[in-house]
């Protein structure tokens, strides 16, 4: 028996250490790559940089000045950071409404939200991007409210899951203790729902730092964000592509989004089980 | 300081469901009120009706003289304590009691003194600084409890606050509670669905049942004169027995006649039952109110009923039999004297003095 599970616990550990590698590997690639001259890059993809081909921060230097990359990265910054805080605020209280509230119109409204999760964005691109250039919306600030009605499906269902595992006399005795409605959620509602707020941050936070098609379709080139900005990039002119600027701007790019992930993962595991159990 | 007064309350859901019809309550300033009845009973909805939790579908609510149909919970200087606690998680237990009155801008000072003295109170000084989930079930239901002191509420409404704790804490709580309602003063609504806290806490009792009061009494009046068959059987442990028989008068006066038994009544009883003569009734009589025959004298020694014993508890310093009487399931109290086995014929001698007499279609009393 003992044995037995040892040799399985073996496999698995052996299998969870390839499945690593595979996902590590391309991340260990670029970064190794980025402190490669660009010509050694093309030729010799995956030697670790040695005396001759190591530039130090060269490539940084070259894609920092070449693609306004600072641009686009505190564009994006702000993209993400705001509307995440959107569709945390909006959605939780959405949610909590929702939930509270019964009502057939409130139901008919949390359906929709969840139907907005089935929709792919591909079927709608074409006459939301046309919809949002004859509202204004393309620009970075209007941007923030089409990534809300992105992101508010998940969240509102990640919210709602929890919301209704939430003893309702918390709120009642915040009612007896002198709580407005508003107070009520912000003061207790809101502080106690920080695991699932956290989670949809996360959540949220990196898909809209990644993103591509709809600042692409929104912002086009002349408001470039990261992702728009390294796609530009590696198109180059004809061929004459910097790969070695190019893999310096991955790194800078995935960074951010990394450090936030690992921050907050303690929150989000316990985020998604509190969830998951009480919803 | 304030009296509570419901008239007429109807409490209809949106679904069309009415679980609370016509409901008339007087609830005196300082008084210890106790709602209680099986759950469904609308014992909580009444509760939660006074606190402004759920509204009223029609009829008359006051606090004190004012008229409360429409005020606000925060307004209606209530303090309530839930069945779950319900702590904020996410305040120490100082903030979760200091949060009502901050809400209230009171000055920091006076919060401070306030919950202090609260906590001393409860002897939970030592937790102050905690989280609720730090705490055992006894101690966050004492930060409950004060969380409504600090406020000086003119009307504590507690529903269920024990019913989570286990036996020993609630005995001590239990304690702590009628302690509390006579430092504090104030009008207690209290609501549980347990007999034991209903009869050992409330100066008065109400017992409900879909929606309707049964009885609204003293502890005392409703153990010894249950106006019907409900409150009868849900006040008292192990329950009251209830036999059907018929009534007969002859030139003694009237006898409860069943299968082989024939109990002359107390003459007290001749009035009432002279309506009933050959009809059946329900005849009521708790399990203490038998007798094993060598313990009890009484001139006319008739009133005896034979129990096969099918089961006999000895609790210490009494037995209880469980058992039949011809076709009647039965239990009875006696004094634990005498050893008695399990099927066995015991002969009980019945207290026909304590008898209680019931209509059987209406179910209420007719005498006692």
């Amino acid at each position: 028996m003992n044995t037995k599970r040892k040799t399985a616990n073996s496999f698995y550990f052996a299998l969870l250490l390839l499945l690593s590698v595979i996902f590590l590997f391309p991340i260990y690639l670029v970064l190794m790559n980025s402190f490669k001259s660009k010509f050694n890059i093309v030729g010799t993809p995956f030697e670790f940089p040695n005396g001759e081909t190591f530039v130090g921060i060269e490539n940084y230097i070259n894609g920092i000045n070449s693609s306004g990359i600072i641009d686009a990265f505190l564009r994006t910054a702000f993209i993400t950071v705001g509307s995440v805080i959107a569709i945390i605020i909006f959605t939780s209280m959405t949610a909590w409404y929702i939930v509270r509230v019964k009502s057939k119109f409130n139901k008919a409204i949390y359906y929709l939200f969840l139907f907005s999760m089935i929709v792919p964005f591909q079927m709608v691109m074409f006459t939301m991007t046309a919809v949002c250039i004859k509202l204004n919306l393309n620009n970075i600030f209007g941007i923030i409210p089409v990534y809300l009605g992105f992101g508010s499906g998940l969240s509102v269902f990640m919210f709602s899951g929890f919301v209704k595992g939430m003893p309702r006399e918390i709120e009642e005795a915040a009612m007896i203790d002198g709580c407005s409605p508003l107070k009520t959620f912000f003061l207790v509602v809101f502080p106690i729902l920080k695991p699932t707020a956290i989670t949809v941050a996360i959540l949220n936070a990196m898909w809209i730092w990644n993103d591509f098609l709809l600042p692409y379709l929104l912002l086009g080139t002349t408001d470039k964000t990261l992702s728009v900005a390294i796609q530009i990039a590696m198109q180059g002119a004809y061929g004459s592509i910097d790969w070695g600027g190019f893999m310096a701007m991955l790194v800078l790019a995935i960074i951010p989004i990394i450090v936030f992930y690992l921050i907050c993962q303690k929150y989000i595991i316990k985020g998604v089980i509190d969830g998951a159990v009480k919803g | 300081m304030a009296s509570i007064s419901l008239k007429n309350i109807k409490k209809t859901y949106e679904d069309g469901v009415t679980v609370i019809d016509n409901l008339n309550l007087e609830i005196k300033d300082r008084e210890f009120v106790i709602l209680v009845g099986p759950s469904g009973c609308g014992k909580s909805t009444t509760l939660r009706m006074i606190a402004g939790l759920e509204e009223i579908t029609e009829g008359e609510l006051y606090i004190g003289s004012r008229l409360v149909n429409n005020v606000s919970p925060k307004d209606r200087d209530i303090a309530m304590v839930f069945q779950s606690y319900a702590l904020y998680p996410h305040m120490s237990v100082y903030k979760n009691m200091a949060f009502g009155l901050k809400n209230r801008k009171t000055p920091k000072d006076e919060i401070d003194k306030k919950v202090r003295a609260a906590a001393k109170m409860l002897d939970i000084e030592k937790y102050l600084h905690r989280k609720p989930r730090a705490l055992s079930g006894g101690q966050r239901q004492r930060v409950a409890l004060g969380r409504a002191m600090v406020r000086d509420p003119a009307v504590f409404l507690l529903d269920e606050p024990l019913s989570n704790l286990d036996a020993k804490l609630r005995t001590e709580m239990r304690s702590r509670i009628s302690m509390l309602h006579k430092e504090l003063k104030t009008t207690f609504v209290y609501v549980t669905h347990d007999q034991t806290e209903a009869m050992t806490m409330g100066d008065r009792i109400v017992v409900m049942k879909d929606g309707v009061i049964m009885q609204n009494d003293t502890p005392q009046m409703l153990y010894n004169h249950p106006q019907n068959m409900f409150v009868a059987g849900f006040i008292g442990s192990p329950q009251m027995n209830f036999i059907e028989c018929t009534v007969r008068r002859d030139k003694n006066g009237f006898h409860a006649v069943f299968e082989e038994y024939d109990y002359l009544l107390p003459e007290r009883m001749n009035g009432p039952l002279s309506l009933y003569t050959d009809k059946e009734v329900i005849i009521g009589i708790r399990p203490e109110d038998m007798h094993s025959e060598s313990f009890y004298f009484k001139p006319d020694g008739a009133n005896t009923v034979n129990l096969h014993v099918d089961i006999a508890e000895m609790t210490g310093s009494d037995y209880f039999l469980f058992g039949t009487a011809g076709k009647k399931r039965i239990v009875a109290k006696i004094s634990a004297a005498e050893e008695i086995k399990n099927d066995t014929v015991c002969k009980l001698a019945v207290d026909i003095d304590k008898i209680h007499i019931f209509d059987k279609i209406s179910e209420n009393l007719i005498c006692d």
